[in-house]
């Protein structure tokens, strides 16, 4: 590696005209469109209007051959690393890296994932910047000191100064043990009765028991609106239908859970309905499954449920019956079988630094780069007379991910997706880390949208803890669950714009979204990764200082929002582009499983805001917004829409919160013994909730992200402070199908109209 | 010999160009053997058109300066700043010399499945149509080729440049590169009809293709004389240039960059430049039909120049419109682009040559 | 709830619609409203709770690993110093930012800063040893002013006000309680003096009488570490109010 990065400087430093070589060089660093990981999203706020990296003659450009430079943005996952060398490769010399992102270095809190390597023993890195994710300056700063190497002074930005340690006692001591409890057979247990009823509750579950007669079915009712039916593995199918037959029209959730003391795999599908009297009801329909990996599968019953058997095939080497997918889905050719079984186990935290020991784990780079293609496409292609367009995980357009498009002509035949480019193994890692370590954790699902993710898994957490958060806590929450809403769309408006090849319109969001992270900051001290919002209330109060930013905010983004809209929105070109493409009727919607403001596109009235309410938001004024055309056009308008209500939450919110008295932000039951001193969490984080232990069972919560339901499904076996297993199904990864199921029989250009309205995140989607 | 050469100076002596700011300095220079000479030579027009203006030299200046413009702009339309920190007291003026000289230092790429000698001929190839127009176009009187079917010429020579661009996607063999030439193929069937025949529409108003004659008779420019052949030329100049909306063969976010995908280095640099010198061709040849060509206020002691400066001016903010409208437009899809060409702007240009030809009656 | 329904343009619209995107060009090319920060030229300016590189106090750590434990991204590691008690080390290759270390620090020992613009060459440079944590860090720094970011109910505006941003964040330490460790049940006591071993303030003592081993606690000097609380297999210890 070392020769490599040499090589590529020398070149400048030798041979007639080097200082003509290094000048332009230097001018001229043009990283390519490579986004990796979720640092790519500071990546565009530095070369967006707020920091605007083109100063520097650091343009950034299309495709491997015209560029010189790659930054690494954050994890590159074992499915990536192929990419990113066979970039490499394909760039001309000279050629620079850098790495930005905790997660590119070291690993960053993906250190142990089992799907992840080091960039640095792939190609050849310059500098490394440290972030997670790395501010835009910190980026500048990367390519200001890549300037300065081509120059000729090669170090690093920092110079720490050694300072002398004061001594005063000498004692050798024992370390302490690591902070994890686990329970060494832990009881795992899916249907533990929550004594809990609602209206109309036990109705519901006496319609369900006498539709499933003659069935072996236990009803049990977990939870308020959650009701588990156990059944025996051959009559699960049975089962399905009749309740299919009831309303209950989509899967939420297919989950798998190894109990390998046990010797089973408890096998769940999580169904919900989308007719009024169904709609906040979550039946998780489970089985044990014994002995066997050929699993009874569901998705010719509901198709919304086929993706994501196709992913626990791959991560617990199993067979879903009647899916049609038996390849490798999420995962590179070369990762461990099976990960997500307990007998494979990540590397333990060490806790104490001592000669020897590395810092991470080491982990072999892949071997092939080899990203093999479904078997049999090829030649189905061939044969239908069609071709066949890969597009992605390089190229401007494609996102963290591949395409693989079968065209004909024009017209796309099928889209087979190809995602895992960015799947960091959160679901396993979350079985390793405390409760209150996976906050952080699970933030980068999706970064940003940070604050919902974050709501969404410390809600699950606080049902199955029935803690209530103060009433400023609910506020504040709401409020900053609805500026990371506002800032989701913003997101994804842009990367719209930028697909409509509108570069205006995504610099035009891009300074809103700058004002919207300057809010963060100011609220949080970061700007994509708040880690704000903690089980039982928020991290901080918010002062009036900071609450008269928000309301300014409020109005402030209105006038500039204004100009976007008059020159993208109603651009009479982005009208025709995209009115009227990738139509999904109702019935479509719902069968592909689509959620969120895509499914209210389609006609379907359902946010859990508003259905099941959580947090401040049944005691605030505000519509949910829907359409009836189901095309690329009003799935981007209904999100505008509601960005407009956002907007009017966040100052009914600021309202509110000025006159509530200060300092009541976390619930008096999760401190404890630590309530008095400030009612800050500073100096207590730790101890508050080092053991937080949750009770046996599972908990699963739906929270309205910016894109669309997220669920969270965490199982505890009472007795540990980790986590058994957590069941993240993000929206991204439900609206995956409708998006390829939208683009069958549209034309080639029309895939990034749909993929754009559809705000698809694949860092999200892969978790 | 001497005879000839003599001859031949006077022939170049007798059409130079007239600069009566300098012609106390010419006429010293001229005096000193050689320099003097090469000084004829330079100045003779049609030798003067071909490689200064608005041939070589001032096509080389456009195409540093043309980027760098467009960059600027729409980074100012966007909110931001552009390419600064390389010359900051001028606003970063020179950021293209940094990245044609980069280009020109990187390593050339010429991938296992590319057409072989091919794939190296045709960005260098292109040049041909994209320096021969410019012998037609006369920059105020200064012209190298004079010709009665001047107009004619320089559209027929435009309308050979995709096929180099064909050429160029062939060559590549990449997926992208093959679907981006496809597009720009479709793409040249959808505007070249409607370029023509709205171009064709002012030289029937005018009743000449001289080009000499045509920027000489518009006392009133064509544009005010007929708008609908003017608007119908733009729109198919911007699909003609590839500008946005009608960016649709290179298409970043859908063909990363189509027919050039596969290029690198100076190879890259070429074609590049190459599109820009086909708004340089186009701009010209606007300015020529419909914005009075180098007609303007004359300047008396710039002689010749004074033309020509007017003509640069013009092609410069022709060329602008035609750049910032990148900052303006999402991007068309192909059939949209197509219907486009082919259904409002073709009736635009035969409205355009009704116009024309009304006007030609009823004047 | 309310329903969206996609706009339908007439020509005139359309050109309407046309004119208006034209405008809105023309208008910000003649009176652009730039919101570009240029740094390195000049930095923005951070508030004070940002989340930045940290620096360490020895003097207020207490060793009580609580740093190390919360780290999620197992970024901090305890390192022994030759007086055998233990403080933090950073791995910058792998810290997120979270700060869950600083608001877990009971005493205030590991204080923020604005420093975040920073690169390396090596990766093993990003380790930070205890003893480099003491002192602020020296960054290349090429500002010569800093932008406020100062949103009003109107727009936002970029303040440039010429001058060094300070990076050092004065936070008082967080105001608590204090708490020593005590053994709430002594008859269960099994005295295997985990807790002995485990105190890096030699404040529990072990002696054998005639009944078994007796532990005895040094209340003045106990910092409330919680460390032999943790350790503690029988949960006979807890912390308490001093």
């Amino acid at each position: 590696m070392n020769d490599e990065k040499n090589r590529n400087i020398d070149i400048l430093r030798t041979g007639p005209f080097s200082w003509l070589k290094r000048w332009s060089a230097r001018w001229s660093l043009w990283p390519c469109h490579f986004v990796t990981s979720c640092c790519g999203v500071e990546l565009a706020h530095a070369s967006g209007c707020g920091y605007d990296m083109e100063r520097l003659g650091t343009l950034t450009m299309g495709i491997s051959r015209q560029t010189n430079t790659i930054i690494v943005e954050g994890t590159i996952t074992r499915k990536m690393a192929r990419a990113l060398r066979i970039v490499w490769e394909q760039m001309p010399d000279p050629k620079f890296v850098n790495v930005i992102g905790a997660c590119g270095q070291r690993g960053g809190i993906f250190w142990n994932s089992y799907h992840i390597t080091h960039p640095h023993t792939i190609v050849p890195v310059d500098f490394f910047v440290p972030g997670c994710p790395v501010t835009p300056e910190a980026l500048i700063r990367g390519v200001r000191a890549l300037q300065k190497k081509i120059e000729g002074e090669d170090r690093d930005t920092i110079r720490f100064k050694k300072a002398n340690l004061q001594f005063k006692e000498r004692k050798k001591n024992m370390p302490p043990t690591s902070p994890k409890l686990l329970a060494p057979t832990p009881l795992i247990r899916n249907d533990i009765p929550g004594g809990v009823g609602w209206e109309d509750g036990d109705e519901l579950v006496e319609m369900v028991r006498s539709r499933l007669k003659g069935l072996t079915a236990s009803i049990t009712v977990t939870d308020e609106r959650r009701i588990t039916i156990r059944t025996r593995e051959d009559e699960i199918k049975e089962i399905a239908k009749r309740l299919s037959e009831i309303g209950f029209d989509h899967v939420k959730s297919v989950n798998l859970v190894d109990v390998p003391h046990e010797k089973k795999l408890i096998l769940e599908y999580v169904i919900s309905g989308y007719s009024k009297s169904l709609m906040p009801i979550l039946i998780t329909l489970t089985a044990d499954i014994r002995g066997k990996y050929d699993l009874p599968g569901l998705s010719d019953i509901w198709q919304s449920a086929d993706y994501t058997e196709r992913e626990l095939q791959d991560l617990f080497g199993v067979r879903f019956e009647g899916n049609s997918w038996n390849e490798i889905f999420m995962l590179a050719p070369d990762t461990p079988q099976s990960p997500l079984r307990k007998s494979f186990r990540l590397e333990e935290e060490e806790y104490i630094l001592k000669d020897g020991v590395p810092l991470t784990p080491h982990i072999d780079p892949p071997s092939d780069l080899n990203a093999p293609l479904p078997s049999g496409v090829l030649e189905e292609v061939e044969e239908m007379g069609e071709y066949l367009v890969l597009v992605g995980p390089h190229h401007t357009g494609s996102g963290h991910m591949r395409w693989i498009m079968r065209l004909d002509g024009d017209i796309i035949t099928e889209i087979i997706p190809d995602p895992g480019y960015v799947h960091r193994s959160m679901e396993k890692i979350a079985e390793s880390r405390l409760y209150i370590q996976n906050i952080p954790l699970f933030e980068r699902l999706c970064i940003v949208d940070p604050v919902n993710m974050n709501l969404g898994y410390v809600r699950a957490i606080e049902r199955a803890l029935k803690v209530d958060v103060p009433e400023r806590a609910a506020y504040i929450r709401t409020m900053m669950a609805e500026l990371s809403r506002i800032g989701c769309f913003i997101y994804d408006a842009g990367i719209f714009s930028l697909f409509m090849g509108h570069s205006t319109g995504f610099m035009y969001l891009w300074a809103i979204r700058e004002m919207l992270l300057e809010t963060f900051l100011r609220i949080t001290g970061s700007r994509c990764s708040p880690s704000f919002i903690l089980p039982g209330g928020v991290r901080r109060d918010v002062g009036d200082d900071l609450l008269d930013l928000i309301g300014n905010l409020t109005t402030a983004i209105l006038p500039r929002f204004k100009k976007f809209e008059d020159i993208f929105v109603r651009n009479p070109v982005l009208l025709a582009r995209v009115k009227g493409v990738g139509v999904l009727s109702r019935d479509e919607a719902v069968r592909y499983g689509i959620v969120g403001p895509f499914l209210r596109a389609s006609g379907v009235e359902y946010d859990i805001r508003k259905i099941e309410p959580y947090d401040a938001y049944d005691s605030l004024g505000w519509e949910m917004i829907t359409a009836d055309d189901g095309d690329s056009l009003v799935r981007f308008l209904v999100r505008l829409e509601e960005m407009r209500e956002s907007l009017g939450i966040v100052s009914q919110c600021v309202d509110v919160l000025k006159g509530m008295r200060k300092g009541d932000v976390i619930s008096e039951e999760i401190l404890g013994d630590y309530q008095e001193g400030s009612r800050d969490i500073r100096g207590s984080l730790y101890r508050v909730y080092g053991n937080l232990v949750l009770p046996r069972g599972e908990w699963t919560v739906l929270t309205e992200a910016a894109r669309g339901t997220l669920l969270f499904s965490i199982m505890s076996d009472g007795e540990s402070n980790v986590p058994y297993r957590v069941r993240v199904i993000t929206p991204s990864w439900m609206n995956l199908r409708g998006l390829i199921e939208a683009a069958r029989g549209e034309r080639m250009a029309d895939f990034w109209a749909i993929y754009g309205s559809f705000g698809y995140f694949p860092p999200e989607a892969d978790r | 010999m001497t005879g000839t050469v003599e001859a031949l100076i006077n022939l170049m002596m007798a059409d130079q160009v007239a600069i009566p700011l300098l012609d106390p300095i010419l006429n010293i220079l001229y005096g000193i053997p050689l320099l003097g000479h090469l000084l004829a030579l330079i100045l003779w027009k049609p030798l003067f058109a071909a490689l200064i203006c608005p041939g070589f030299a001032t096509l080389g200046g456009l195409l540093m300066l043309l980027p760098w413009i467009e960059r600027k702009l729409v980074a100012r339309i966007q909110w931001r700043i552009g390419p600064h920190e390389i010359l900051p007291q001028m606003g970063g003026v020179i950021q293209l010399l940094a990245d044609s000289l980069r280009f020109l230092f990187q390593e050339v790429i010429v991938h296992r499945d590319a057409k072989q000698p091919y794939f190296l001929q045709f960005p260098v190839l292109s040049f041909i149509p994209a320096l021969l127009p410019l012998l037609f176009i006369p920059a105020g009187t200064i012209i190298a080729i004079e010709s009665p079917y001047g107009a004619q010429i320089v559209l027929a020579m435009v309308t050979l440049f995709p096929l180099f661009i064909l050429g160029l996607g062939w060559a590549s063999n990449s997926r992208f590169a093959y679907i981006g030439t496809v597009r720009e193929a479709f793409v040249y069937f959808g505007y070249e009809i409607a370029l023509i025949v709205s171009a064709f529409a002012m030289i029937v108003l005018y009743g000449t293709s001289d080009p000499l004659a045509i920027s000489g008779m518009q006392q009133v420019p064509g544009i005010i004389l007929n708008p609908v052949a003017a608007l119908a030329f733009f729109i198919a100049s911007a699909m003609a240039t590839s500008r946005l909306p009608f960016e649709i063969p290179e298409a970043d976010q859908e063909l990363a960059g189509g027919p050039h995908v596969e290029y690198s280095g100076i190879l890259f640099g070429l074609i590049y430049v190459i599109s820009y010198e086909k708004v340089y061709i186009l701009s010209g040849l606007m300015t020529l039909l419909f914005l009075g060509g180098g007609s303007g206020p004359e300047i008396r002691v710039l002689g010749d120049l004074s033309g020509l400066i007017w003509f640069i001016l013009k092609t410069l903010l022709v060329m602008i419109a035609l750049i910032a409208l990148r900052a303006i437009y999402p991007r068309y899809r192909l059939d949209q682009a197509l219907r486009i060409g082919w259904n409002p702007v073709f009736t635009l240009s035969t409205i355009a040559v009704g116009v024309s030809l009304m006007e030609v009656l009823l004047l | 709830m309310r329903k969206v329904v996609a706009p339908d343009y007439t020509v005139f619209e359309h050109v309407k619609r046309h004119v208006e995107a034209v405008k809105t060009a023309i208008r910000e090319a003649i009176i652009p409203e730039s919101v570009t920060c240029s740094y390195p030229k000049e930095r923005r300016k951070m508030p004070a709770s940002f989340r930045g590189y940290l620096i360490f106090d020895p003097d207020r750590c207490i060793s009580c690993f609580g740093c190390a434990f919360i780290c999620p991204a197992n970024a901090i590691r305890m390192k022994e110093a030759e007086d055998g008690r233990y403080y933090p080390t950073i791995d910058y290759g792998k810290c997120i930012f979270c700060h869950f270390c600083l608001d877990s620090c009971p005493e205030g020992a590991l204080k923020p800063t604005k420093i975040h613009d920073v690169a390396y060459r090596d990766l093993d440079r990003m380790l930070t040893l205890t003893e480099e944590m003491i002192e602020p860090p020296e960054i290349i720094r090429e500002d010569k002013r800093y932008v406020e970011y100062v949103i009003d109910g109107r727009d936002l505006h970029l303040r440039r006000v010429d001058g060094e941003d300070e990076l050092l964040v004065d936070l008082p330490p967080p105001s608590k309680v204090e708490r020593i460790a005590s053994c709430i049940d002594p008859e269960s006591c099994t005295g295997c003096r985990i807790c002995e071993e485990v105190c890096e303030h030699g404040v529990i003592r072990s002696s054998v009488e005639e009944d078994g081993v007796r532990m005895v606690i040094d209340s003045e000097r106990c910092t409330g570490c919680g460390l032999c609380v943790k350790e503690c297999s029988m949960r006979v210890l807890r912390l308490v109010r001093r």
